[in-house]
């Protein structure tokens, strides 16, 4: 039995772009874009990367903090912020009792909780989970959230822990920042409709900018 | 621009929000009479006071009260819907210029 291989939901954006596609976590990704050196290039000036493939996992209710802590999870304690709640896995909560679970490109937490039975688990209601994800990095990178963005989102503005629900590029998504192997980047989750929508803007600008697409190999080499 | 205070999220742009309509206590439908009822749902007090009103932060799907003044535009306060009211932390209107003849 074969088993299904998911498209990325930007790749509709990106069919006139040359890039080399491969498979990660069952979703069919970017893998690199123009090769290895100028992608390290624009990463160090404005890098976006395509990171819908991560697993994720959506949780909410009364009874949702507690069932993740009984998963091995940390949980945030405040609204609207974010931890890391099991090595290489974030988790944000998203208000008073909802929760986004994503694993990072070596996490599998996520893979443990598909064990959550609604029949078993009263007060915790998963949260069928489908955005678009994306990697933003680079010196460039808050030139762009401004031209996108009308929240302020430097560092003195935005606390390290913080998720931001907030309005980029016109569409509602979910923001924050986190180191990524000393690099400081900043994630940006959009409802997966608007996912090809949300590349095309943020590569547009990217360019503009004097950055550019950056694979998933080249993120995480 | 024109700021709004979601108590879930701060304050943020009014283009992050809908309007929801005046928010109005519902009478108990098994003992109102028909007068009561029918003045519930058609008839709309228009006059400028200060309304509370429900509005809806998009990005982070957030129902909320406002209580706001129609006349000036001013939103004093902005709370949970069964939570006690803060103050709200809106910019006020921008005082229209005055028209040269």
């Amino acid at each position: 039995m074969t088993a299904l291989i998911k498209t990325t939901p930007v790749a509709y954006a990106q069919h006139e772009q040359k890039q080399t596609m491969g498979v990660h976590n069952g979703m069919e990704v970017a893998l690199s874009f123009e090769g290895a050196a100028k992608e390290k290039a624009h990463k160090q000036v404005l890098g976006v990367t395509d990171v819908g493939c991560f697993a994720k996992f959506g949780i909410k209710g009364p009874k949702a903090a507690e069932w993740l802590a009984q998963q091995g999870l940390k949980t945030p304690d405040e609204i609207n912020s974010w931890v890391e709640g099991a090595p290489g896995t974030l988790v944000l909560r998203l208000g008073g009792s909802e929760f986004l679970v994503e694993d990072q490109f070596k996490g599998n937490a996520c893979a443990g909780l598909t064990s959550f039975n609604q029949a078993n688990t009263a007060g915790a209601y998963q949260v069928a989970r489908a955005d678009a994800a994306f990697i933003l990095s680079g010196s460039q990178a808050l030139n762009l959230l401004s031209e996108l963005c009308v929240m302020d989102l430097r560092d003195k503005a935005l606390a390290s822990e913080a998720v931001v629900m907030t309005q980029v590029a016109g569409i509602s998504a979910t923001f924050l920042r986190e180191s990524l192997a000393g690099e400081q980047v900043y994630r940006v989750w959009c409802d997966v409709s608007y996912g090809p929508y949300m590349w095309e803007m943020l590569l547009e600008v990217a360019q503009e900018l004097g950055g550019g697409a950056v694979g998933l190999t080249a993120r995480f080499q | 621009m024109k700021l709004l205070n979601c108590p879930m999220n701060g304050v943020r742009p009014l283009s992050e929000f809908l309007f929801g309509g005046e928010f109005r206590e519902m009478p108990n439908p098994d003992t109102s009479g028909d007068l009561e009822w029918a003045s519930y749902v058609h008839y709309r007090n228009n006059a400028p006071c200060i309304k509370k009103e429900w509005w809806y932060h998009s990005p982070s799907g957030t129902w909320f009260i406002a209580e706001r003044n129609t006349l000036s535009d001013e939103v004093l306060a902005t709370y949970l819907y069964g939570k006690a009211p803060v103050a709200a932390k809106t910019t006020k209107p921008r005082a229209k210029k005055e028209q040269s003849a």
